[in-house]
């Protein structure tokens, strides 16, 4: 909880840099403040939880909450580091872009630990408001705008569906207590009423909308694409982690024993969201677009993980949402590198000759397509491998032979821009990188492949 | 009080509707029938007499007022947790002591924060 | 406190679910069907106020202040999206001199 109230106030310290002119001191203090917040954060893994009875039981960080946030915590930090370089032209407002990417934190940190229906709701609006703000940063170009636009009503629009589910369940169990939720659910898990049934429909959908899981993730594409390449990073790897970790504890906490309600509804949309998201990958002639796919197809094997629910389901969807947003950061960091001069141009052409002009970033590109392909050494293929067994463990067996069809699909896909970057290139470029840009590319994909050879640094976090 | 409406209870507002829809078409139809008809390009203008209006009503207005009302309807939607707040105050008092008083503190130095930022910025500057 | 929610009492609380659910149909479709932005924004927010109501009658139903404390996050929360909402239309509105959903084409829906 002390890491929020830090985050908070050093989100609205970092504004406050702007209008004082402290340009230069600006990125040190977000960076050094973020490493403070990472030890608050980290402390409360060891406190029990009930020392937050202060906070009327709103919150709790449980180690489920701490291990969410610290990913967090660290993957924004990372990005802080691509930051500068991304946002050179822009100078004006680059305090408030900073300050506003904090505060999305903040609403993903809420969304790992809220134990009450009123701080999911505020979470995912700190999180989403700064986004639809974020997605239009590119003022003049349309394409950011209307990925805003897009994202602002497709947001919106969930939120009332969340709501409305929220409503109902209130209006069946009388409070929006996780606990007292789950009491109700216990006691009633035989004959449920036909208003809470519909009410965990309705907030179903409305979080399946901000993972973009299958029937409703046609926003998704259009925003990843539209928005600033940094900011759909953001999106891509924070906000999935932080809607992943809210939608588990939503279902785990509260409606683990309805789990016949929303399990053939929940088994349907993964299975739609793989094959949808994979198969639209393969037919993009932009990288970027293919990754917003990408991402959408990795949603699906996230649920199964959260379908799976038995007491490794945590862990495992923690270190595949780890591990996926660590491959994410680097993939999209090399993609804004390729386009930041050649006129935004994000097609498998533009890769070519990347291997012999830019050896490096060549190399970090390929280790992180080969972590989403899932290829052994790598961080990935553990995270496929965990998510999977954990299916069988329950029986789930079509599911997971649907999903291993569908990596050999995204291999190829994967492979494609692998392909690209080892051609012959006519025309050979130097891509010019800040230290600190690459720094944090190295580490993500040095973390890729540690976390590969030993998974159970993280893999038991939660225990 | 009873527990249960029936239908019977609604026939008022029933009749109340009847009435006033009944009211609005009648006197439509009597200005329409009984009062004169003049047209001419005088009499459908806007003002009759004055200065000669120009252009249409629906111009898109200057941003600035735009951004007063967007910043006066954030600041003035935040005053509704202030209602149930000051209804319990004694409450708070007999139950927290202070506690209660300086969460409300907090909660508006945030917005003292907020607008110091905002006239920083320069958004209530109007030139 | 208790009589207001006596007099909410009177009315049956199925009234209010089917009330609120036309309301928040009515948005729904709204926002699907109209490509006026403005009038999508109204769709949402009638959504929302669908919401409220609804968690009003429920709260005055189990006599319990907790709806009605959340109806006013929903309230807050719904003003700030909108300002929001506003001040993208703004931004669009100066790039492409219209508010119709359907210039916003550039990326494939």
């Amino acid at each position: 909880m002390n890491a929020i109230i830090a985050l908070s106030l050093l989100g609205i310290f970092t504004l406050f840099t702007g209008i004082f002119n402290w340009r230069k001191a600006m990125l040190p203090i977000v960076v050094i403040g973020l490493a403070g917040v990472f030890v608050l954060n980290g402390m409360d893994y060891f406190t029990t939880p009930s020392w937050y009875a202060d906070y009327t039981h709103m919150v709790i960080f449980d180690r489920y909450a701490v291990v969410f946030s610290a990913a967090l915590i660290m993957i924004t930090a990372m990005l802080f580091f691509l930051c500068k370089q991304y946002y050179q032209k822009e100078d004006n407002n680059i305090s408030d872009i900073y300050g506003l990417i904090l505060f999305t934190l903040v609403g993903g940190m809420l969304m790992a630990s809220f134990s009450n229906f009123a701080m999911l709701f505020l979470g995912i609006e700190i999180l989403s408001i700064p986004l639809y703000i974020l997605a239009g940063t590119k003022r003049l170009e349309v394409t950011s705008n209307e990925a805003s636009i897009k994202y602002f009503l497709m947001g919106s629009f969930s939120t009332g569906f969340l709501l409305f589910g929220m409503a109902l369940v209130y209006g069946a169990a009388h409070t929006f207590t996780l606990d007292g939720i789950r009491q109700y659910t216990d006691a009633h898990a035989g004959d449920l009423p036909t208003i809470f049934v519909a009410g965990i429909m309705l907030m179903l959908v409305g979080m399946l909308f901000k993972v973009s899981g299958a029937p409703f993730h046609f926003w998704a594409p259009d925003v990843y694409s539209g928005a600033p390449t940094l900011i759909t990073t953001f999106m891509a790897t924070v906000v999935k982690t932080a809607a992943f970790a809210a939608l588990y504890r939503l279902l785990f906490y509260t409606f683990g024993s309805a789990k016949p309600i929303w399990f053939d509804a929940l088994w349907g949309v993964a299975a739609l969201t793989m094959i949808i998201g994979n198969f639209s990958a393969l037919y993009q002639h932009g990288v970027k677009r293919m990754l917003a796919y990408s991402s959408i197809s990795n949603a699906g094997y996230l649920l199964i993980g959260v379908i799976a629910m038995n007491t490794h389901s945590a862990n495992s969807i923690f270190y595949y949402t780890l591990v996926y947003s660590l491959a994410s950061l680097v993939s999209f960091g090399v993609l804004m590198l390729v386009t930041q001069d050649n006129g935004g141009d994000d097609s498998y052409t533009a890769f070519k000759g990347l291997a012999r002009n830019n050896p490096a970033l060549a190399g970090l590109m390929t280790l992180a397509m080969l972590s989403l392909a899932g290829i052994p050494p790598l961080a990935g293929f553990f995270g496929k491998y965990y998510i999977f067994i954990n299916a069988m463990e329950n029986g789930y067996i079509y599911i997971v032979l649907i999903a291993v069809a569908n990596s050999l699909v995204g291999i190829y896909y994967y492979f494609k821009v692998i392909v690209a970057m080892f051609a012959k290139d006519t025309a050979p470029t130097k891509i010019a990188v800040q230290p600190a840009y690459l720094f944090a590319l190295v580490v993500a994909a040095a973390l890729l492949f540690v976390l590969g050879i030993f998974p159970d640094w993280v893999s038991g976090l939660m225990n | 009080m009873k527990e249960q409406s029936l239908v019977s209870d609604y026939i008022p507002i029933l009749i109340q509707l009847c009435v006033a829809i009944g009211f609005v078409v009648a006197t439509m139809l009597a200005t329409h029938l009984i009062g004169p008809k003049r047209k001419g390009a005088n009499k459908l203008e806007s003002f009759e007499c004055g200065i000669e209006s120009e252009g249409n009503a629906r111009l898109p207005f200057s941003v600035k007022y735009f951004l007063t009302a967007i910043l006066f309807v954030l600041f003035d939607v935040e005053v509704i947790f202030m209602y149930p707040w000051a209804v319990n105050y004694k409450t708070f008092l007999h139950e927290m002591g202070m506690q209660g008083f300086f969460s409300m503190v907090i909660f508006l130095s945030l917005f003292l924060v907020g607008f110091y930022y905002i006239v920083r910025k320069g958004a209530l500057k109007w030139e | 406190m208790n009589s207001i929610n006596e007099i909410i009492r009177t009315i049956p609380l199925n009234y209010y679910i089917f009330l609120s659910a036309v309301l928040f149909c009515i948005g729904v479709m709204g926002v699907l069907l109209r490509r006026n932005i403005i009038i999508i924004f109204m769709c949402v927010e009638l959504m929302l106020n669908a919401v409220n109501l609804l968690f009003t009658a429920f709260s005055a139903y189990s006599s319990d202040p907790a709806g009605q404390v959340f109806v006013f996050f929903v309230m807050v929360v719904a003003a700030a999206e909108i300002a929001v909402g506003l001040a993208i239309l703004v931004m669009i509105y100066r790039n492409l001199k219209t508010i119709d959903i359907d210039q916003l084409s550039r990326l494939k829906w």
